[in-house]
């Protein structure tokens, strides 16, 4: 599998990723780091214990690493809990939209997962 | 307006906690299209940004920072950076997708912002580019302006707003005051670069702080060059209080190293230009040098009747020499342990029959070449004129008396110093034996081991070294048992109170004793009474000079001395 039918399967945006990282062999190195990442960890963790700024550091760092990637769907998604958990933004969601949110979060980065292991082969 | 690449690589800090951010920013950097070069160095946190800051201050071209990070965040660096001007000069671009982050950054001093990864790497090398650039503009503008040590102004400039000042002031009174720090070469060399730096900037900033705040003391600063300050101000009493100040100042430094720093003021002259009333600042300034005790000048009129005065004698030496102005006098030292006293040889001293201002005194012009470095064209006429005395003395009595001849400081560092010394002899057709040669004590002071080398050559070759004026400065007994010489001069001070003072005896007879065990013979200075003389004899002196016997002679006057010796010789 290439890098590029890697994207077409995990829905990323090849061209995004390699427009900020300019070379496959760098983007290849960033996208075998996936698996490694504990930054949904950290946000389910923040969630489960109701930690707004834990929340949004985890959202906040998601946003831009998964931006970078090419990870749009992740991107964005983490970006909608930062503005939430942003500070002096005021709260639109609930708690079980955030909930929501985050389990919908999780599922995206566990099917991102399964498409990045069958590229790399572990 | 056209951007032009640069000429050699910047270093850029990147910080972000996010290895793919740090990565990505590098490659933008790396790829530019402008063919920009850029060393990267990365650090994950503010604490670790702040360190290799410090460690690369001087070299570092830009830093691109992320705001939200563990352990020390983005708004904790600029806040520092913002607190502290050794970083004014280090642009920091900050990461950042949110408004609010943005203003707060800008507000803390940041110089642009960056949009992650949203931003096109074009647009990320061109505001990197741009702001670099304006910073190095800006850099050579403050270099030019100000001295980029202190941040006080840079002589050039300093003197632009000092003749503004004078120009469009010319009643207000404004002095000029000169700081300097004593020996300060040696602190740097002792304690480096970076403590002599910090010397400096200390200094410049309580300059500044002293103009600043204290009432009715308005005025502007510089540092002209190395250690030498310059303060231009309206007119003050009294500058004690202030050069306390500034030694307080030095003093709070470093408990372990001594600084102290010295102050030469020119007061308000009406019409006199700032460059004058500086160049006048400097003398004082320079004439307190190593006064630890009174290290606080005020430039007067007779300050200014010496420098003119010295100033012709240093525009009338060349003529002085081609004239035969100078003139060449011989005082005798006698044996006294013999009966009568015997004429044993004679030290060649210089004078200056000057046109204009008749004998000008040694102590006038011996000084003054030896700060100038001329000395050593004195001296060189001294020896060939008392070389060629005792050749032809030696022709006419058949009799030679040895003739020692002074070895400035200067010339204790000419590398040619020996093989002059020995044409000068060969030339004459002399022996080694028929001229001494004095070194002075103070030059041991300068360069011990350089002085050591330098006496053992001449003894090797087989010249007579005489230690001349010990006593009168910092002897030491260390410096008589290194220094292998023949002759001990006690400087005339010993002798002065011998008659009066038991304690200069007793001083002169420790001295006696100290070159009785050295196995040095002693030559006392300045003699000029009966009592003396015989104090001198009863305590075991060998040699004698001083008025008592005879005042320095011309060559011609000499020779009844030489005639009478000769007498004598031929009655033994």
């Amino acid at each position: 599998m290439t890098l590029k039918e890697l994207y077409e399967t995990i829905d990323g945006d090849y061209e995004q990723a390699i427009h900020v990282l300019k070379i496959e062999k760098l983007l290849d190195k960033h996208i075998r780091k996936v698996e490694g990442h504990n930054l949904v960890e950290k946000l389910v963790a923040a969630e489960a214990t109701h930690d707004p700024a834990q929340i949004f550091d985890s959202a906040h760092a998601m946003k831009g690493v998964y931006a970078n990637l090419g990870l749009t769907g992740l991107s964005a998604a983490a970006a909608k809990i930062a503005d939430e958990f942003r500070p002096g933004n005021s709260r639109t969601m609930s708690d079980e939209q955030v909930a929501e949110k985050v389990h919908e979060i999780e599922e995206m980065f566990q099917k991102t997962l399964e498409g990045i292991k069958a590229y790399t082969g572990t | 307006m056209n951007q032009v690449q640069q000429e050699y690589p910047r270093l850029v800090l990147i910080v972000d906690d996010q290895e793919i951010n740090r990565d990505a920013v590098e490659i933008a950097l790396e790829m530019n299209r402008l063919g920009d070069k850029y060393i990267c160095i990365f650090a994950e946190n503010g604490k670790e940004a702040l360190e290799l800051i410090n460690e690369h201050i001087s070299e570092l071209s830009m830093v691109i920072l992320d705001l939200m990070m563990p352990v020390m965040n983005g708004f904790e660096v600029l806040e520092i950076m913002s607190r502290d001007r050794q970083y004014r000069h280090i642009p920091v671009i900050v990461m950042t997708a949110d408004d609010t982050a943005e203003l707060k950054a800008l507000e803390l001093g940041a110089d642009d912002f960056i949009t992650k990864a949203s931003d096109a790497s074009d647009i990320i090398c061109a505001r990197v580019h741009r702001i670099i650039e304006l910073y190095e503009r800006k850099q050579i503008m403050t270099d030019t302006e100000s001295d980029p040590i202190t941040g006080l102004l840079s002589r050039n400039y300093f003197f632009v707003h000092a003749n503004r000042m004078f120009h469009s002031k010319q009643d207000t009174p404004m002095d000029a005051v000169v700081v300097n720090i004593e020996q300060f070469h040696t602190i740097n060399a002792v304690n480096g670069r970076g403590f002599g730096d910090r010397v400096l900037r200390e200094l410049g900033t309580e300059i500044q702080a002293i103009l600043s705040e204290k009432d009715g003391f308005m005025g502007i600063a510089s540092r002209f060059d190395a250690d030498r300050f310059a303060i231009f101000c309206l007119s003050q009493e009294d500058y004690a209080p202030i050069l306390d100040r500034l030694q307080k100042k030095v003093d709070s430094i470093s408990p372990t190293v001594s600084i102290h720093i010295r102050m030469g003021v020119k007061k308000f002259q009406q019409g006199m230009e700032p460059i004058i009333l500086f160049d006048q600042a400097r003398a004082a300034c320079s004439l307190v040098r190593g006064n630890y005790q009174a290290p606080l000048m005020v430039y007067n009129e007779e300050m200014r009747r010496k420098e003119e005065f010295n100033q012709r004698l240093l525009n009338d030496l060349n003529t002085a020499l081609e004239e035969k102005q100078f003139l060449v006098y011989y005082q005798p030292k006698f044996d006294i342990q013999c009966n009568p006293p015997r004429l044993k040889s004679a030290e060649a001293l210089v004078r200056w029959k000057h046109p204009e201002f008749g004998l000008v005194s040694p102590g006038d012009f011996v000084p003054l070449f030896e700060g100038n470095g001329l000395i050593s064209v004195v001296d060189n006429f001294v020896w060939g004129e008392a070389a060629r005395q005792i050749a032809k003395w030696r022709d006419r009595y058949d009799f030679t008396l040895p003739v020692s001849v002074n070895l400035s400081r200067a010339d204790i560092f000419d590398p040619t110093i020996v093989d002059r010394l020995i044409h000068l002899v060969e030339d004459n057709g002399l022996s080694f034996q028929d001229i001494k040669v004095e070194v002075t004590e103070s030059a041991y002071a300068d360069d011990a081991q350089k002085m050591l080398d330098l006496i053992r050559k001449l003894r090797e070759v087989g010249f007579e070294v005489e230690m001349d004026d010990f006593g009168s400065g910092y002897s030491s007994l260390n410096m008589l048992s290194s220094m292998p010489i023949d002759v001990l001069k006690m400087d005339m001070k010993f002798v002065r109170n011998i008659e009066e003072n038991e304690t200069d005896m007793r001083l002169v007879n420790v001295v006696l004793d100290i070159a009785r065990y050295l196995n040095l013979r002693v030559v006392a200075e300045g003699v000029e009474k009966e009592g003396q003389l015989k104090l001198l004899k009863d305590a075991g002196c060998d040699l004698v000079q001083g008025y008592f016997f005879s005042r320095p002679l011309p060559g011609d006057e000499f020779e009844k001395l030489i005639e009478n010796e000769v007498r004598l010789n031929r009655k033994d």
